[in-house]
């Protein structure tokens, strides 16, 4: 009996109970706040913004000289791109998704057959045309089908005339998408930034910082689940790996599937740590002056969890066959980390971020 | 002998408590109001709010919950496709949530891709289940959408004029009139054609409507008003094209539907041209339109099955901030007013032994499942099975108070024309006459504090 009246007593330490301590955590819950809004998610969707730029470039050029060197740039920008907006997909909330700019540029499965039937048409592929369509018909991936082809290795001379036209309003879209989610966070009517930084202190969106803070852990464990293999059995990874299907991968022409996973997560972790570029107060920061175990655990889950990527040698559509195991260590990796950010920070957030 | 004393005390005391406690409903103070859903209430005020699953469902009834919240999100493209294959040929989305935002209510725009409204249309006369009679090319309902190659059926233009109200305190408002042009249809119009739009509705707390007993709702009914209060309140009674019997309607903005599964089935096949079990025949069947593919029905069984219990699960959150004075004061003016008299706030639902959390729930929808009346200006002027062209069901409250953040800009009644709660009590007309009068003459503080209880809700 002692012994557990010792045990609870000193379990109970409480380490915050000195205010000037409290007023330390008040402090860097905002300074969190602040420096994930223009570190983590303005610098993301600047980034964004600026590779949407070099991406309609590119695709501008290709248009007027179709040669090879155009077509390798064009799919380098492809590519860049994607790598932004993978990260970003670390924290998709806020505009992201209230103004539906996700569901614009990264739909998915792609109408290739309304597609392949839209190209053979002789309807008009204007921009002003392409905001029309459904949003499986706009986007990434029906750029990557056209820069790519069905085989990945589509030469210049294989792009056709109505190939042109759609890719060209495509890239013309995907900027102006890029530019209007950049600007949601830093200006009205939305200035959503303003509504993350003041939360608690008068956000229209947000009545408490915890509430902001929810939203950033449910982020982080959402792409876990959609990546690896959620509670739903479903994910990414899972699904065509359960089928054995590589037709129902996403991004299967540029085969980027892999790297497209792997910068979610490293996404996420960004979120965690509090940098894009520039390296700011992060999550890591409130969880560390609460409770360093756990955030040892959390950075640890995350790394591990990254550097499983890394032991897949092929592409997502081959590895799906050929490299099981592997595959089944990063469904692993992720879920442990997901369990960890679900049983332990949200707990966390709700414990200690009350206003 | 002891023993037989013992006995008879214990029954005596048990007669005792069990004449004390009749066993019905515990009184008012017993419950909290912030439970709208009872056990299927969670506590979330995000723009998520509407997308929760009841709490405690065993592990697999999270799974299929969990399915069938993916599928509700997917997007269907063109048959033959790997995935998600059958939308259209003519449709009038592409995924349940690009009406659905958050499972919520939608945007009341047609032909864009975030577009939530639809049409349905009818000649006169009723089919051969008492339903509306469906016009010879177009379907029961107009898919203004189409695949590459192929025509929609229509295309519908909307325009608003202002209509201005004026309080007895000299205050005033400003009503949008809502008005309808069909374009470019692919076939003449019928003679006499109805038209009549829906803006999609919040989908969550459908397992507790669902799970009221067909009893209550009809103890709600007063057909011929015989309690002169002004109100009616009748049942309508639709066919179920699955069961093939006729059943109360719950579902749908007139009640027209008595299912989760028939919503659910006719959505897939109407709103999005993908085929089902229940319903496997094309919308565009017999028209020039259809794909004539051998595919359906498109949608694989344990799909609809796992969006339908989806659809059944979802959590209705609760209320907030049940103890602000004013806010009481305005759920007194509620009752006061008699928007309680269709707007049912509390009902108990009956049993149901697959779902707990839906089973034996005091629950808080403020409505009764009812048709009524509500004036020629909101009146659509189309008969479905029971419901005359004046008559809309009751909408349930539950959630209106958390629109703004499910849906950014909130919508709301059947054709999004109200763009604030204020402005869809003063559309309220035929039997809420009365109501919407009282609401007027009351001083404006008054009617601020009965909008800010329905905020709560």
């Amino acid at each position: 009996m002692t012994a557990a009246t010792l045990t609870y007593i000193s379990c109970n330490k409480s380490d915050n109970s000195s205010p000037g301590n409290t007023d330390d955590f008040a402090t860097l819950e905002k300074t969190v706040l602040t420096d994930f809004t223009n570190n983590v998610a303005i610098a993301g969707y600047l980034d964004l913004d600026n590779k949407a730029t070099v991406l309609n470039d590119a695709v501008q050029a290709l248009n007027t000289t179709t040669n090879e060197a155009n077509l390798t740039a064009a799919r380098n920008a492809w590519k860049g791109i994607r790598t932004v907006w993978e990260l970003s997909e670390g924290y998709l909330f806020g505009p992201v998704e209230d103004n539906e700019y996700d569901p614009q540029t990264d739909t998915w499965p792609t109408d290739y057959v309304q597609m392949d039937s839209l190209l053979a048409s002789s309807n008009p592929l204007a921009i002003s045309d392409l905001q029309q369509l459904d949003y499986s018909l706009r986007g990434y991936h029906p750029l990557e089908y056209i820069l790519f082809g069905v085989d990945g290795n589509v030469p210049a001379s294989g792009i056709t005339a109505r190939q042109k036209t759609y890719m060209v309003s495509l890239a013309t879209d995907i900027k102006n998408v890029c530019h209007a989610l950049y600007t949601s966070w830093i200006a009205a009517p939305t200035n959503f930034g303003q509504m993350v930084t003041t939360a608690g202190e008068g956000s229209t969106v947000y009545a408490k910082k915890q509430e902001v803070y929810i939203k950033i852990a449910e982020g982080m464990i959402g792409i876990c689940e959609e990546v690896g293999r959620s509670s739903e059995n479903t994910g990414k990874i899972y699904e065509p790996f359960i089928a054995k299907d590589s037709n129902i991968v996403e991004s299967p022409y540029s085969e980027n599937s892999m790297t497209d996973f792997k910068n979610n997560i490293i996404g996420a972790y960004n979120v965690y740590l509090g940098k894009y570029v520039t390296q700011g107060k992060g999550f890591t920061d409130l969880v560390k002056a609460k409770n360093t175990s756990l955030d040892n655990t959390i950075k640890q889950k995350f790394e591990a969890a990254i550097s499983s990527f890394d032991n897949v040698t092929m592409s997502f559509e081959k590895a799906i066959f050929e490299q099981r195991t592997q595959l089944q260590t990063i469904m692993d990796k992720l879920s442990d980390l997901k369990t960890t950010l679900d049983e332990q920070l949200n707990p966390f957030v709700i414990q200690y971020i009350k206003d | 002998m002891k023993k037989f004393w013992v006995i008879v005390s214990l029954s005596i005391a048990v007669l005792v408590f069990s004449m004390c406690n009749k066993a019905d409903v515990f009184p008012d103070s017993g419950y909290d109001d912030r439970l709208s859903g009872g056990m299927a209430t969670v506590f979330d005020e995000t723009s998520k709010a509407f997308t929760n699953m009841v709490p405690g469902l065993s592990e697999r009834d999270a799974i299929v919950h969990g399915q069938g919240d993916k599928s509700f999100e997917q997007t269907f493209v063109t048959a033959p496709a790997p995935v998600n294959s059958g939308l259209g040929p003519i449709y009038n989305n592409v995924s349940c949530i690009s009406c659905h935002h958050n499972d919520g209510k939608g945007t009341p725009t047609v032909g864009a891709p975030n577009s939530s409204m639809l049409f349905r249309m009818s000649i006169p006369g009723t089919d051969e289940h008492g339903g509306p009679l469906i016009a010879a090319g177009f379907g029961a309902q107009l898919q203004d959408k189409a695949i590459v190659g192929r025509q929609p059926e229509v295309k519908i233009d909307i325009s608003y004029t202002d209509l201005p109200v004026t309080y007895p305190d000299g205050s005033t408002v400003t009503l949008r009139n809502p008005h309808y042009k069909v374009l470019q249809n692919y076939l003449p119009m019928p003679a006499s054609y109805m038209l009549t739009l829906r803006l999609a509705p919040p989908v969550f707390g459908a397992g507790l409507l669902e799970n009221i007993p067909e009893q209550t709702i009809l103890s709600y009914a007063d057909e011929n008003d015989a309690d002169n209060d002004g109100i009616s309140g009748k049942p309508n009674y639709v066919y179920n094209p699955y069961t093939k019997k006729t059943e109360l309607g719950r579902f749908g903005l007139k009640a027209n539907t008595s299912s989760i599964l028939v919503q659910v089935a006719s959505a897939y096949q109407q709103d999005m041209g993908v085929t089902n079990y229940v319903f496997p025949q094309e919308s565009s069947f017999g028209q020039i339109q259809d794909d004539g593919y051998k595919d359906d029905p498109e949608l694989p069984d344990t799909l609809l099955n796992a969006v339908a219990f989806y659809i059944k699960s979802l959590a209705v959150p609760a209320r907030r901030n049940v103890l602000d004075a004013e806010l009481k004061k305005g759920e007194a003016i509620f009752t006061q007013i008699n928007c309680s008299g269709c707007h049912k706030p509390t009902v108990q639902t009956g049993v149901d032994v697959s779902l707990p959390q839906v089973s034996g729930q005091r629950i808080h929808p403020y409505t009764d499942l009812l048709l009524h009346d509500m004036g020629d200006d909101l009146a659509d002027n189309r008969p479905d099975f029971k419901a005359t062209g004046k008559e809309w069901r009751t909408m349930p409250l539950w959630g209106i108070g958390l629109f703004q953040k499910t849906n950014g800009t909130p919508f709301y009644l059947h054709d999004g024309r109200a763009r604030t709660l204020e402005e869809a009590i003063l559309w309220h007309g035929g039997e809420a006459t009365a109501s919407k009068t009282k609401f007027m003459q009351l001083a404006a503080e008054d009617r601020t504090r009965l909008i800010k209880f329905l905020g709560s809700l």
